[in-house]
């Protein structure tokens, strides 16, 4: 047979070609829900690692099945708010529904287009030794490719609790600090985000000033990914704003009365005493 | 046959090496070498790449019409690189992430296409398959030299234990930032072949 015949050429190409987009597409379908499965569990890694109640390293031992069971015991609510701050809808927690990248980048783009009235954030609340933990997402462009983490915060709404960041493609050893350095993450905890100023939090090249609140030292020879952090994180902050400052005024206003009812507690004590005196 | 068998699979591990000898596949053995597991995975992908597409390009070797054999060989190649990365992604996550754009790049890895192209289309399959694996290695144990000496003297770990000891650093050590940079490996590449071709003189030109 003359395989250097036109007809054979295109009949074969063609052949091998539609054989090739067969398997890879009947590979692609196969394994499609095993691969979804796992960007969802490592997304809820990323966001138990960022509480601070976990380590990554004994996460990434666990298996998709635990994972999720962990996060259905620690989670107390999931909410979508607006770009108003007012909640909209909520995730379902039995179904462990939640943001995986692609669902960021999409919200990221929206955000980046200045079309902020059809956002819809997550906000993820957990329970951490009775007290709740706020787990926001951010994305952003990195180095090479796209960037993103989680930021947890205090119930005060403006101290971290934690952070985990992670990325598609920066440079080992350099970039991928974000990620890989534990010392780079552990710099949020105890810090703050000012929600009062347009630079909402830095991180600087050279070292954060030592008093500065809302400030950490960024990755030396890592410039263009810890400026694309940076960036992400003001971006994102600035979207759930509305809603951090409405939680903090939530916040003060249940500490207030918690604070009154302490009052009014004493003042009962001291009311029931009173009366045993006067009973005697 | 033995001697062909045996020839086969030792070359390419030291006398025809294909980074160091042939110097095919320098760019993903600069890309890759910053870190020690990395590379090891890297190497682990190229040899099943070329080898599995060795094996079914030799299969194919008596049909393959002879003016598209580039591009009927490149489909190939991409079919084994989609389809290791896909399963990686599905069962092997965490390594995936660590490697997604490089696992990519194998497609264009010079390795994969001359190997098939030199001794996939003229021998049997077994043989093919076996002299990918054996490229890939030869690859694989270059990687894991340079990525030894960046990764140790770059950031003083070895898969990411650390390794130089807190008080070196106390004493005024520093990690070697360039060591991190792609032109020192391109530099430690050139001191292995240096060495190579120093202890195996029959490398050298007259």
């Amino acid at each position: 047979m003359n395989t250097n015949g036109n007809t054979y050429t295109i009949i074969y190409s063609t052949i091998v070609v539609v054989l090739v987009a067969a398997i890879l597409a009947f590979a692609a379908m196969a394994l499609k829900p095993k691969q979804e499965a796992n960007v969802k569990a490592e997304a809820i890694r990323e966001m138990l690692t960022a509480t601070k109640g976990y380590e990554m390293e004994s996460l990434g031992k666990m298996g998709n099945d635990d994972i999720l069971a962990e996060y259905s015991n620690n989670i107390k609510k999931a909410l979508v708010v607006n770009a108003e701050g007012q909640v909209i809808d909520s995730l379902s927690i039995s179904k462990h529904e939640i943001y995986t990248e692609s669902d960021l980048k999409e919200q990221n783009n929206l955000i980046k287009s200045g079309k902020t009235s059809s956002l819809r954030l997550p906000v993820f609340i957990f329970n951490k030794g009775g007290k709740e933990v706020t787990v926001i997402p951010c994305y952003g462009a990195g180095l090479w490719g796209p960037i993103w983490g989680y930021l947890a915060f205090d119930d005060d709404f403006k101290t971290f609790a934690g952070a985990y960041f992670d990325h598609e493609s920066e440079t080992p050893g350099l970039g991928a600090k974000i990620k890989d350095d534990p010392d780079f993450r552990a710099q949020f905890e105890g810090k703050s985000a000012d929600f009062g100023v347009t630079k909402i939090f830095s991180i600087v090249k050279g070292g954060a000033p030592k008093d500065q609140e809302n400030a950490i030292d960024a990755i030396t020879g890592a410039t263009m990914t810890s400026r694309g952090l940076d960036a992400a994180i003001n971006k994102w902050l600035a979207a759930y704003k509305p809603y951090f400052i409405k939680a903090q005024e939530n916040a003060r206003a249940l500490a207030q009365v918690a604070d009154t009812l302490d009052s009014c507690n004493s003042d009962n004590t001291i009311i029931a005493a009173a009366s045993a005196a006067s009973a005697k | 046959m033995n001697a062909k068998l045996k020839e086969t699979i030792l070359t390419p591990l030291s006398m025809g090496n294909p980074i160091t000898v042939l110097v095919l596949g320098i760019c993903s053995a600069l890309a890759v070498t910053v870190q020690l597991k990395g590379a090891m995975v890297m190497g682990l992908s190229v040899m099943v790449v070329t080898g599995m597409s060795s094996f079914v390009v030799s299969m194919m070797r008596k049909t393959i019409p002879n003016r598209v054999r580039i591009i009927i060989q490149l489909v190939v190649v991409s079919l084994m690189v989609i389809l290791v990365d896909q399963l990686l992604k599905a069962y092997s996550y965490g390594i995936e992430k660590q490697l997604s754009v490089y696992v990519g790049l194998i497609i264009t890895n010079c390795i994969v296409m001359g190997r098939i192209e030199a001794f996939g289309l003229a021998n049997k399959p077994v043989l093919s398959l076996l002299d990918g694996i054996s490229n890939g290695a030869g690859y694989a144990i270059i990687l894991i030299v340079v990525a030894f000496f960046r990764e140790l003297l770059g950031s003083g770990t070895l898969f990411g234990i650390q390794i130089i000891p807190q008080a070196f650093y106390n004493a005024g050590y520093m990690n070697n930032g360039l060591v991190i940079l792609p032109p020192m490996a391109l530099i430690l590449l050139g001191c292995i072949v240096w060495v190579q071709r120093s202890i195996q003189k029959e490398l050298q030109e007259k």
